[in-house]
This record gives C-alpha cells, sequence and structure tokens, in this order.
C-alpha cells in the first residue's frame, strides 16, 4: 500500500493564488499537511522606503481588495504614531465605522458566497442562487453584502479603494440624511442578521464539524470596555498581554525544518491563531448585547475552540457590526468637515487593528521631511498558517475513511474556516515557498 | 443562443477588481442569466478549461510564469480584456520598477534569507499589453462597476464600449467642482488623467492621483512644470506622483522625466 496524497494545486473560494498538499502514510499518519501560498510577490515593504508618509496607508490599501481598510486604517494610526499626530474623536468614530462596514460587507460575503456552498453541497453561490429554494437566501445575502458596500461608498466614496480617508482625518463627511438613510437599512437588517446566526448554527452543528476541536493559542485585540476593531492591546486566551505598537517584539517568525514555510509564533508560546472565533471567544462580553443574546439562543458559547464554529462568530460579528454601526451613526450625528494639519517629524511607531479575519499589523520609520525609511506588515493569514496545519494534522486522522474527494474538500473548508487572504499573506509572510512539481 | 462564456483570472494584484464583479448586487443575478463563467477561482470551485467569449484580466505580469500563462490565456480568448490599472499599465506592483533598488535588494528587504527560492523570481512589473495584443481596457484602481456592466453589455450585443478617452477635469467640471489645482493649490493629476471615475476624487475634496492612467493627448510635462514652480513640489514630489499607478506609460514617463 502506498501513501495517500490530496493535493488542490489552485484553491477555490479564497481570496490570492494558494494550493494544499496533504501526504497520508500507509498507517493513516500524517506526514505532511501544507497549505502553499504561491501568489506571486509584489514587494510592498520594500517599494514603500523612500515614499511619503501620506503614500503608505494610499497604497497599502491596495494590498487587499477584501480588508482594505484594515491595512489602510493600522498604517494610519501607525504613521500617525510615528509622527505625534493626534486625530479629532469624529475621526476615531469614521473610522470605527468604516471598518464595521467593511466587516458587514466581508463577513457576508464570506458567510454565503465562500463557507456556506461547501456545506449545503454546492460547488459556489451562483450554483445555490439556481435553486429555487436557496434564492431567496442569496437575494438577502446580496443585500447585506449591499448594504456594507453602500456604508462603504457614503463614508470612502468607492467600494474597494477608499478615497477620503487620508492621514489626519477626512477630506469629505457623509451628510447626517445619508447616514440615517443607512441607519434605517441596518435597522431593517437586523432580522437577517438573526437568520444568519441560526442558519449558521445549524450548519456548524452537524458531523463531523461540531466534534472537531483543537485548543490553540488565540489572539486577537482586546478592550475591556468596547469591542476592539480599530484600537485594543495585543491578547491571548493563555494569559499573553501586550501594547498593540510592541507587536514586532512579541509576533516572531522562525524557521521549522523540513517545512515550506516560516511560521509565525508568539514570543515564549508558539504557533497563534487570528479571526473572529479568536476575537468572540477573547470579547465575548463586549459583543451587542443582542449578539450575546442570539449566541445563547443558537447555544454558542465561550470558551469554543473548534475552528468550524469559525461561521458562527462570524454570524454572531455580523450581527454585533450592525448594531454598532446604528450605535455610532447616533453618536455622530451631523459629522462636519475638519481641517486636516500635521507636520512632519521623524520617528517610528507601529499599530494593530482587527481586519475581518484576524490582526492586521502594520508600521515603520518615517524620517523629518516625512519620507519612508523602513516599512513592515504582517498579514492576518500570514499568522494562521502554521495553525491551520495543526489542524490538519489533528483532523484528517478522524476523516481518514472519507473518500479521496470528499476529505479534499473538508481539508478545504478547514482553509476556508480562516476566510484566508493569500495575497495579503504574501507581502508578509517571509515563506519558503515551493510548489509540487 | 448560447450564453457567451467567460473567465476571470488573476496575476500579481490585491483581488479587488475580482471582488468588484460580485459588487453589482443590484444587477448581478441578472447578469449571470446571460453570461455563463466558466472560470472564477476566488468565486467557485468547479471551473473548465478555455476557449472563453471574454476573459477578464486582473493584476500585473510580475513573473515569467504569468507572461508564458497570459500568452495562453491569449489564444483561448476572442475578446481580452485588461481588468483594472494593475493590468491595464501595471499599476501599484510597478512602483518597483523605479524603486532605486534591483531585484536581489528589493527581495532581500522582503523576504530575508529565501532570495533564492524560484518562487520569488520577479521580473519588472508591466501591464499586460507589454506581452499580448489586449481588445479593451477597464481602467482605475479598482475598476468602476459602471463601465464593467457597460462593458459586459455592448459585447454581448457585439458593440465597442463607450468609453471616455478625455480627462478628469472634464468630468470635474460637468460636476462644478471647485478646481483643487488652480482655486486650492493642491497637485491635482486631474488634467493629466482618464475620465470615466465620475472625477471622484476631486468631487470629495481630494485630489486626482492619477489611477486611471493618462487621458488621450495629455501633456504631463507641463503639469510637472507646474507643479514644481508654481506650487513648490519637489523634484522628488513630482517623479512621485508620476510612478505610481501608470509609471510604465508614455505619457506619465514624460511627467517623471520632465522633473528629473
Amino acid at each position: 500500500m502506498s501513501d495517500r496524497r490530496l493535493y488542490v494545486d489552485y484553491l477555490a473560494r479564497m481570496e490570492g493564488d494558494g494550493a494544499m498538499d496533504i501526504v497520508i502514510g500507509e498507517n493513516g499518519e500524517i506526514k505532511k499537511a501544507a497549505w502553499e501560498v504561491w501568489e506571486p510577490p509584489r514587494f510592498f515593504e520594500a517599494f514603500l522606503i523612500g515614499r511619503k508618509v501620506e503614500e503608505a496607508p494610499e497604497l497599502v490599501q491596495r494590498i487587499c481588495g477584501i480588508c482594505p481598510h484594515a491595512h489602510h486604517i493600522s498604517s494610519l494610526r501607525a504613521m500617525e504614531r510615528a509622527m505625534g499626530v493626534k486625530v479629532s474623536e469624529q475621526t476615531r468614530l469614521l473610522r470605527e465605522l468604516m471598518h464595521y462596514s467593511d466587516w458587514i460587507m466581508s463577513h457576508a460575503l464570506h458567510i454565503y458566497c465562500l463557507a456556506a456552498p461547501d456545506f449545503v453541497g454546492y460547488e459556489s453561490v451562483v450554483a445555490m442562487a439556481g435553486n429555487p429554494d436557496l434564492l431567496p437566501i442569496v437575494g438577502k445575502a446580496l443585500g447585506a453584502k449591499r448594504l456594507g458596500n453602500d456604508m462603504i461608498v457614503a463614508i470612502c466614496g468607492h467600494e474597494i479603494q477608499n478615497r477620503t480617508s487620508v492621514l489626519g482625518g477626512y477630506t469629505a463627511v457623509p451628510s447626517k440624511a445619508t447616514l440615517q438613510a443607512l441607519k434605517d437599512r441596518l435597522k431593517a437588517s437586523k432580522e437577517f442578521g438573526y437568520e444568519t446566526a441560526k442558519l449558521a448554527a445549524q450548519l456548524a452543528n452537524a458531523e463531523p464539524y461540531k466534534s472537531l476541536e483543537r485548543k490553540a493559542e488565540y489572539v486577537s485585540l482586546y478592550d475591556p470596555k468596547r469591542y476592539p476593531i480599530n484600537e485594543g492591546k495585543l491578547y491571548s486566551n493563555d494569559g499573553f498581554e501586550a501594547p498593540d505598537e510592541e507587536y514586532p517584539i512579541w509576533i516572531l517568525e522562525k524557521h521549522v525544518p523540513n517545512c515550506n514555510c516560516k511560521h509565525a509564533t508568539l514570543k515564549g508560546k508558539g504557533n497563534l491563531v487570528v479571526g473572529p472565533l479568536m476575537r468572540v471567544n477573547n470579547n465575548f462580553g463586549t459583543l451587542s448585547a443582542d449578539a450575546r443574546k442570539i449566541a445563547a439562543e443558537v447555544g454558542f458559547s465561550v470558551p469554543c475552540f473548534k475552528p468550524f464554529m469559525s461561521i458562527v462568530a462570524r454570524a454572531l460579528e455580523l450581527v454585533h457590526a450592525i448594531d454598532s454601526a446604528i450605535e455610532l451613526i447616533d453618536v455622530l450625528g451631523e459629522p462636519k468637515l475638519e481641517p486636516i494639519k500635521y507636520e512632519y517629524k521623524a520617528g517610528e511607531s507601529y499599530a494593530v487593528t482587527e481586519a475581518a479575519r484576524g490582526i492586521c499589523c502594520h508600521g515603520g520609520r518615517v524620517d523629518k521631511n516625512g519620507v519612508i525609511q523602513k516599512y513592515d506588515l504582517i498579514a492576518p493569514t500570514a499568522r494562521n498558517i502554521a495553525s491551520l496545519e495543526d489542524d490538519f494534522r489533528a483532523f484528517v486522522p478522524k476523516l481518514v475513511n472519507l473518500p479521496d474527494d470528499d476529505l479534499k474538500l473538508k481539508c478545504e473548508m478547514m482553509i476556508r474556516n480562516y476566510d484566508p487572504c493569500q495575497s495579503c499573506a504574501t507581502h508578509s509572510i517571509k515563506v519558503n515557498l515551493h510548489r509540487e512539481k | 443562443m448560447a450564453n457567451p462564456k467567460v473567465a476571470f483570472f488573476k496575476f500579481s494584484s490585491c483581488a479587488g477588481c475580482l471582488l468588484s464583479v460580485l459588487n453589482i448586487e443590484p444587477v448581478l443575478l441578472d447578469v449571470l442569466g446571460v453570461i455563463d463563467i466558466e472560470y472564477f477561482i476566488m468565486a467557485k470551485r468547479d471551473n473548465h478549461e478555455g476557449p472563453y467569449t471574454i476573459g477578464f484580466i486582473e493584476g500585473a505580469v510580475t513573473t515569467p510564469k504569468e507572461a508564458l500563462e497570459l500568452k495562453k490565456i491569449r489564444e483561448e480568448c476572442a475578446i481580452l480584456v485588461a481588468f483594472g490599472n494593475c493590468a491595464c499599465t501595471g499599476g501599484v506592483p510597478s512602483i518597483k520598477n523605479w524603486s532605486g533598488m534591483t531585484q536581489e535588494q528589493l527581495t532581500k528587504t522582503v523576504y530575508a534569507e529565501n532570495i533564492n527560492d524560484p518562487m520569488l523570481t520577479s521580473i519588472p512589473a508591466k501591464g499586460i499589453d507589454f506581452y499580448v495584443k489586449t481588445d479593451a481596457y477597464l481602467r482605475g484602481c479598482a475598476v468602476d462597476v459602471g463601465e464593467m456592466v457597460e462593458l459586459i453589455k455592448r459585447a454581448l450585443k457585439g458593440e465597442n464600449p463607450l468609453f471616455r478617452p478625455h480627462s478628469v477635469c472634464n468630468e470635474c467640471k460637468l460636476k462644478e467642482n471647485v478646481c483643487l489645482l488652480v482655486s486650492e493649490g493642491k497637485p491635482c493629476m486631474g488634467s493629466v488623467s482618464a475620465a470615466g471615475c465620475g472625477a471622484l476624487c476631486p468631487s470629495l475634496n481630494r485630489q486626482c492621483e492619477g489611477c486611471r492612467g493618462p487621458a488621450n493627448d495629455c501633456n504631463a510635462a507641463s503639469l510637472a512644470k507646474t507643479f514644481m514652480e508654481d506650487l513648490g513640489l519637489s523634484k522628488d514630489d513630482v517623479v512621485r506622483k508620476f510612478r505610481k499607478y501608470a509609471g510604465n506609460t508614455p505619457e506619465f514617463s514624460k511627467g517623471a522625466e520632465a522633473a528629473l
């Protein structure tokens, strides 16, 4: 009997280019479990050297079309910290609303277009829409995604790449009437958020998903008073805490022998994992009241170390994002156009935000003329690679009796649990990339 | 008549333009009713080989492997569309072309010790028409979804899409915006950049950065002089502006060279 190999050369329904390679030995032992990102490098950290500080947030949002706002806001906060620039309370609130809008779009996209088809046995959301029974829910999902997009357009001017948000503030702000119209739509979408959480719980509570559990170092931002999205300290379920600007000290990348990629690890700890399930575990108490209520109703409680429950965590965050956006619109009232003022100053700093798929770290050094001397970034997907391989090693032996096609699909689902962004990853992970011939 | 077979490919880029395909929610299901998406890895698991009626390519070409794939895709597609700024001009990835670093230095800066890994091979970033004949261009970073739907509709009818060859200034005037360059002294690139975005940035009080590439017959050298002489921008500032979104184009090259 020879080794059994599960290989997918181009993983579908996730952003970017990657492959998966799993080799199972004769006795069911896992000989190789790798997720290989072969997205070509674009060298952001190199070509940003010599660019102006204002250009960093403008250009890094172009690392990823799905989580541009996380890259953008991390970069803004890092560069502002480096130069000692203080922004107004209104700017902080608008940035939070901008990022929650992105979460609504991204979570609706992931739950329905990228993850759900696997659970219900379709190759894509397009195929799902071909089933008259599923068409209404697909329509609603597209409606929620549109709402997130319309919010992004109202604040940023464009769905994908923001135009208004710059170092120090905003060049234009949405009117009260625009925000109120969005608030009405947000209120109307609450029912959909509730339905999504119920549906997600139903999908993830089936076998084999509900039995697959693996305790790991769950890392996210944390704030005792407010659910963290743009600000907070670095925190783990296993007692780690540090200011976010210290991420370069704590999040290390090390080379592991016989492994294709350098693994991001937490200093003094080990492999870590980031994303909605980790955020919800670490910050359950500051989720909106309705999100917590719905969690109880669908039987979700923390701690939860079941990676397939990430679809439920994502749905709860969708509910929370809708609630938070409504609240932010109330607090913002009538936004005013504020003057943007700052001076170039030499400095170095770092900052972390929560992308829809986990913590996103940016920072660097600027000289007294506002020219970037050094730039660093670590995207969420980079951190999850090592942990995902741990998932393969833990779960594949339990599923080893499944036929190849089904087992391959289950492994792909394990990757999709993390809603990866492979374009993001490529510009930050220092990996030894390798593709099986 | 059978629906046209459509394919979406991704090279070196952020996937934002591909995501735009899914951002036409109000008409998405209608569009899906009149085309067959045969290949779209980001959106579906079941993908098919060509030939295709229309191929959309997102991303710049930055590796020899991508250049080879592109040539194969060209043969498979009756209509080949450069989908977004990276595919049109090389876009943001092309900034590295003028970083002043050799490719080895660039690789060392980002990837430390693994620079000899063949997977990290990279060549100067170019738009797709550097390698193959390109039938249509959807400009912008990211693409304008209105233009994308216009192109699909026209292709279904066998017509050329109506795109705007003139500058962003024309659209800005129609919107009755105050001129950011003349009245506010901001280094706006609208006068040399291609329209079609509805003067999006200037309408939001932000200067145009030229993400749609050059307009027809633009005079980038003259604008570069204005930036330096009237607005007091440094040589480096002007070069950075013209070598950001479309530095590979002959038009914007003239702007950068005028400053050097």
